[in-house]
């Protein structure tokens, strides 16, 4: 085969990894004041940031409210800095639609939407540098922004992409991997009870390594979910250090309802 | 994964972590965050689990976006005046509610005067998933008890909930604080919003601008920045 030899002989690939190592992981959350959920990712090369709104009131058309769950609205847009080449249409093209089309999807199945009805719940994502894995990084930037914003979830919703080349499977593919014209599929799952949220290949496959394959990509997102849950404990440890040391007492009504005079007039 | 609830207090916890009981005969008041299923007790929110003798444990959590609950007082901007009913925005997923007739002395000829972009002190009387939330600005005994309409002049600002709370706990070190640094009147909402008043438009803005920031400071910090804040004040 011509071109870039995505598996050596000693079986690395083409950035040193071995076919199933996952590319570096490294996020933050609680990175933006202004929205109620925010986190930024790094996957190898690959950088998301995750902005979320809500729940709130249904805007825009009134129809889209539902009577008995949430609204999901997702974007999902690139930065125009993002690629090789300078992206001309951010937002709008015909991929974006369908990313956004395809977060709505996983969280749809993941939030707990049943808690506020007539509401709307808005998800921002965006990609700042793109090496491949985009679905993925954007879905585990959300589900980190997700639990920042205190929105409940069934469980994290953790994503990874997966190739095959030469009968071995290759879990978080870079760029080059997936433009080489082999398969990728990518999966995204709720670890802990092993459902699959959306599974997405536009490649062809043989039906024999169709299982491989999904193994290989659920776990990569097992391996990722450990890494999210740390995540979220350090960072709520980091903010709980700031109000550890206040001790903070409750009145006796066992819910946060404070019965103190309104207007504290001092001096 | 059943541990003893009274090890766990002061540690970070997650949704999904599941506490049993040593002896059937421990009785536990579950606090926000907690929640019984059957014969344990699941965590609903993460945060850090306080305790309060004797016996209610709750889940201290940060939030910025309000979710309306019965009982909590909140401060609401009057949005729309329709008919019987006032709408007010309290910052959460619906407009709420509040009937005219819901403040103190007031009768059907009697109504009391409130504009469109007022600041209402008021309480949830009616706030669940599954209906509109509605407020009311007096107790069960027909009294204000200090709610209602109030702010003229003022700055209105949002902080998080986490702050709101400390400021509201009854020996708030915040508050003594600010306390000496200048006189101020201060109206606190649960639902993160928060209202100064002060003599002049410089201690309003100064005295927003610490709330906001003295929230991710540690203890030494913000007395630190506080007694700068007084020593400079005019």
């Amino acid at each position: 085969m011509a071109g870039l030899e995505l598996l050596s002989d000693q079986g690395y690939r083409v950035d040193g990894r071995k076919p199933s190592e996952l590319r570096k992981v490294q996020a933050r959350m609680g990175v933006f004041a202004q929205a109620d959920g925010s986190a930024y990712i790094e996957q190898g090369n690959t950088k998301a940031l995750a902005v979320v709104y809500g729940p709130h009131e249904v805007r825009g058309s009134r129809s889209r409210t539902l009577h008995d769950r949430a609204v999901i609205n997702c974007q999902y847009s690139m930065a125009t800095f993002s690629t090789a080449e300078r992206k001309r249409r951010p937002h709008g093209d015909r991929k974006s639609s369908e990313m956004s089309l395809h977060l709505k999807q996983t969280f749809e199945a993941a939030v707990l939407t049943q808690l506020y009805p007539r509401s709307q719940i808005d998800i921002y994502v965006k990609i700042l540098q793109s090496d491949g894995g985009n679905y993925s990084a954007c879905v585990n930037a959300a589900t980190l922004a997700v639990i920042d914003a205190g929105i409940p979830m069934r469980d994290y919703v953790c994503a990874c992409s997966a190739g095959f080349v030469e009968d071995t499977p290759l879990a978080d593919l870079c760029h080059a991997e997936e433009s080489g014209g082999g398969t990728s599929l990518a999966l995204a799952l709720l670890p802990r009870g092993g459902q699959i949220a959306l599974l997405q290949m536009d490649a062809r496959l043989h039906q024999d390594h169709l299982d491989t394959l999904i193994e290989a990509a659920m776990t990569a997102c097992k391996g990722l979910s450990d890494v999210l849950d740390s995540v979220v404990r350090q960072h709520l440890q980091e903010v709980s250090v700031l109000t550890r040391d206040l001790g903070v007492c409750f009145s006796a009504s066992p819910c946060i309802s404070v019965r103190k005079p309104p207007a504290l007039y001092l001096l | 994964m059943a541990d003893c609830l009274k090890d766990k207090v002061g540690s970070v916890l997650l949704p999904g972590d599941i506490f049993s009981f040593e002896s059937k005969e421990e009785k536990v008041i579950c606090g926000p965050g907690l929640r019984r299923n059957g014969d344990e007790i699941l965590v609903c929110k993460s945060g850090i689990l306080r305790h309060k003798q004797p016996n209610m444990y709750w889940i201290d959590s940060q939030q910025k976006r309000y979710v309306p609950a019965k009982g909590e007082s909140v401060i609401g901007i009057v949005t729309v005046k329709s008919g019987d009913v006032f709408k007010v925005d309290v910052g959460g997923s619906e407009l709420a509610s509040l009937s005219y007739l819901a403040f103190e002395g007031a009768t059907k000829r009697n109504r009391p005067n409130v504009q469109v972009g007022d600041l209402v002190y008021a309480q949830f009387l009616i706030a669940n998933k599954d209906m509109e939330p509605e407020l009311v600005c007096m107790d069960s005994c027909g009294r204000a008890n200090g709610m209602g309409v109030f702010g003229t002049g003022g700055l209105l600002f949002r902080v998080s909930l986490g702050l709101v709370r400390r400021l509201l706990a009854p020996q708030s070190e915040l508050v003594k604080e600010l306390d000496r640094a200048f006189p101020f009147e201060m109206v606190v909402g649960l639902n993160g919003r928060v209202w100064v008043k002060a003599q002049s438009t410089q201690h309003m803005l100064i005295l927003a601008s610490l709330l906001e920031t003295c929230e991710n400071m540690t203890a030494p910090q913000r007395q630190a920045l506080f007694r700068k804040v007084a020593h400079s004040a005019p």
